[in-house]
């Protein structure tokens, strides 16, 4: 587990002992950077991927193994079959286990489920998200090739359900999933819950989105309307929208991984109605300058803009040994370099915003003859004995006929 | 060190870690351990929670308590040093936490000066501010689960009832908090509610380090109404609109609010400002109750006397006999 972070100070410290640190307020964003969601749980997207890649990689080691160990048994037990038949009866031509893409496709096919079940049982969003959270971190940990996503899938819900105060006794749980017993979620549950690291708690983008609904209200209707069209209808009607964007989107997509809660909230405004969430990040980011800024046609802006980076660059080279180059040069440079880090900081927030609504929109369907076949050699990489077995008989078939002429 | 050391450690991956010197108590879910962390030799203390003995598998206390101390990490909240896995049993490591307040406020042979109580106040709503802030309730606050370190910290403990807050319209059970420290909201069966609960469990608690003796002991839930409006007055639609309107609200006994000089009398030491915000953590109307944040920023805090410096405030009484764990912690002095 990790060290216990920076905030070991006693609680006698602070004022007097230390000036330079006094009065900085610990932000949300700064709660949200010591959450095991952030700490554990937060990639880029080429970490992400490599995750992913090597879940899968151990599950083929871990598969092969067990194919070898089945092989080895089997060919013990008769072994002239293994013998006679070498062409058909081999490691090399059996082995056919899930590649990353299939993997990734297999898991594809099952997100979608989970909110399924979740919605069968009635449980609040609050449960579905967290068990797709739950299901996708597992698989990050672990291999379709070791665990089969079925009772994974119901024991997420049933962890999940349980992690968000909506308890469902095991009983009425396994009478609704046809085949499933108690026993086979009951063990894979302390499974789950070590391979998430046993952190549980997770952020959903929904709290959030709310509060930037009221915050929206705040910023665009207040003293008075800033957009001639805009209303508290209009403003619950995109939150609404965006409620569902993220239910349809963002929720089975790899979203949360990638970007903060408040930053998919935004995406799902923005991809909901672009005019009105760009007018309240301008407003939120370039305040001062807002209005001059509307006035403004795109080309001086930009000009302006240009002028402005030159600017900074020249004397925030000065500044480049300096820890704390940022304060620094905010302070000194007043107005310019000020309307500089709040373009920069809108900007910035605009292009990950787009690489959300970009990410969150990424998910396809996967095929259903494609998914059959990957399902069938999921079962085999589980069971190989079966494989071979069938194999085998395959075999012992073809040679019959023979055998009787 | 220890004679009799049966050591454990992750699973399979990690080398042995803790060691378990003795058992200190047994639950229904859970037996506790003292132990060292080996590489350090801290003291820490392992709740070991069974799995696999109840019908609906993990148990949802052990579940939250997981769920929540994972997240919080301040000086004013147990720290859990680490989780692990022992063939299907879920081991919590924990800080090692020798005393409460409860052991404390008990012991009538020590003497609490106002300084004291304004520490262990100040400590405790500086752990729930940083619940309160993180979106979680604790939802059981009582002396009892404010645990002591040996260098005298105080640390919010038991998040088995704990939560998160903050999902509109979600209903939230009423049901929650020991009844001495339940609100006014909780008895009259709100399910929607906020960390006004835990501030009312914090004022009564307050009460309870200036009176030495619990501020409203109820008896049984209809008595805890009777106990708490006795004392701080039945609440009206005038002094708390739409109380009325709350599942459980009785009010068949009516008592008048206690005035200033009634609760002047009844805590003697108080300084006008102590009962300034004793007054404004006991509202009767949640929304009128102060939170952590005006609770931390009022005047009683920085009126004479400062609180006490942690490894200054009254320990446990040192039996002669044996009490190791006492006189390591009065050698480790903290580093200020």
């Amino acid at each position: 587990m990790k060290e216990s972070t920076t905030d070991t100070k006693s609680s006698s410290e602070g004022s007097e002992e230390n000036p330079e640190a006094k009065r900085k307020r610990i932000s949300n964003d700064d709660l949200y950077r010591r959450s095991t969601q952030f700490e554990i749980w937060s990639y880029t997207a080429e970490s992400l991927e490599a995750a992913k890649k090597k879940a899968n990689a151990a599950g083929q080691i871990i598969a092969t193994k067990r194919f070898n160990e089945a092989f080895a048994e089997l060919k013990k037990a008769s072994p002239e079959v293994f013998e006679n038949n070498k062409d058909k009866l081999n490691p090399e031509s059996l082995l056919n286990l899930i590649t990353f893409e299939e993997e990734s496709k297999y898991l594809n096919y099952y997100t979608p489920n989970i909110i399924q079940i979740a919605k069968f049982f009635k449980m609040p969003t609050q449960v579905k998200l967290t068990a797709v959270s739950f299901f996708k971190k597992f698989y990050l940990e672990n291999s379709v090739m070791q665990y089969h996503p079925k009772n994974i899938m119901y024991t997420c819900v049933f962890l999940a359900a349980k992690s968000e105060n909506y308890f469902v006794s095991i009983e009425s749980f396994v009478k609704a999933l046809k085949g499933t017993d108690a026993k086979d979620i009951l063990d894979l549950e302390f499974i789950i819950l070590s391979s998430l690291k046993f952190t549980l708690l997770v952020h959903h983008p929904f709290r959030p989105l709310y509060g930037f609904f009221l915050d929206f209200q705040a910023v665009l209707l207040h003293p008075s309307p800033l957009m001639y069209d805009v209303s508290v209808n209009t403003l619950g009607t995109l939150y609404d929208k965006a409620k569902n964007w993220l239910n349809e989107n963002a929720v089975l997509s790899d979203v949360a991984f990638l970007f903060t809660p408040p930053q998919i909230a935004l995406a799902a405004m923005y991809d909901v109605d672009k005019r009105v969430t760009d007018r309240y990040l301008k407003r939120k980011f370039l305040r001062d300058h807002a209005d001059k800024l509307d006035d403004i046609k795109e080309e001086p802006e930009n000009g302006d803009v240009k002028k402005e980076e030159a600017k900074v660059k020249i004397e925030g080279d000065k500044n480049i040994d300096n820890d704390a180059a940022d304060s620094t040069a905010t302070k000194t440079h007043g107005e310019t370099s000020d309307i500089q880090t709040q373009r920069e900081q809108y900007e910035t927030l605009v292009r990950t915003i787009r690489k959300c609504i970009k990410v969150a929109k990424q998910v396809s369907k996967s095929p259903q003859d494609e998914v059959k076949e990957i399902d069938r050699k999921c079962f085999f990489a589980l069971n190989p004995r079966k494989l071979i077995e069938k194999q085998v008989k395959k075999i012992a078939k073809e040679a019959a006929p023979s055998e009787v002429v | 060190m220890s004679t009799t050391t049966k050591t454990i450690g992750n699973d399979s991956k990690s080398p042995i870690k803790y060691s378990k010197d003795r058992k200190v108590g047994e639950g229904t879910y859970a037996v506790v351990y003292l132990g060292n962390q080996i590489s350090t030799q801290r003291k820490i203390a392992i709740k070991e929670i069974k799995t696999g003995i109840f019908k609906d598998g993990l148990d949802m206390s052990a579940i939250r308590e997981v769920k929540y101390l994972q997240e919080l990490k301040h000086p004013n909240v147990i720290e859990l040093v680490d989780v692990f896995s022992t063939t299907n049993n879920l081991n919590l490591v924990l800080e090692f936490l020798p005393c409460d307040l409860e052991v404390l406020i008990k012991d009538t042979t020590i003497v609490f000066k106002s300084a004291d109580i304004k520490s262990w106040l100040l400590m405790t709503l500086r752990g729930i501010h940083h619940c309160h802030r993180n979106f979680i309730l604790h939802r059981d606050l009582k002396p009892n689960n404010l645990l002591l370190a040996p260098d005298g910290e105080l640390k919010i403990a038991d998040f088995g009832l704990a939560r998160s807050l903050g999902n509109p319209n979600e209903d939230l059970s009423s049901n929650v908090v020991t009844r001495w420290y339940r609100a006014p909201e909780l008895l009259f069966g709100a399910k929607h509610y906020t960390g006004a609960v835990d501030i009312w469990s914090i004022g009564i608690i307050f009460a309870e380090l200036m009176l030495r003796t619990p501020y409203l002991p109820g008896k049984d839930d209809v008595d805890q109404l009777d106990v708490t409006f006795r004392a701080l007055g039945t609440p009206t639609e005038q002094i708390w609109p739409n109380v009325s309107n709350l599942p459980m609200y009785n009010a068949l006994r009516v008592y008048p609010p206690p005035s200033r000089q009634e609760l002047r009398n009844r805590f003697s030491a108080a300084t006008e400002k102590a009962l300034d915000l004793l007054i404004s953590m006991t509202q009767l109307d949640p929304s009128r109750r102060c939170d952590s944040t005006q609770a931390l920023l009022h005047e009683f805090f920085t009126e004479s006397p400062r609180p006490t410096e942690p490894e200054n405030l009254p320990k446990k009484k040192v039996k002669k006999s044996n009490d190791e764990d006492e006189s390591e912690g009065g050698t480790k002095r903290r580093k200020l």
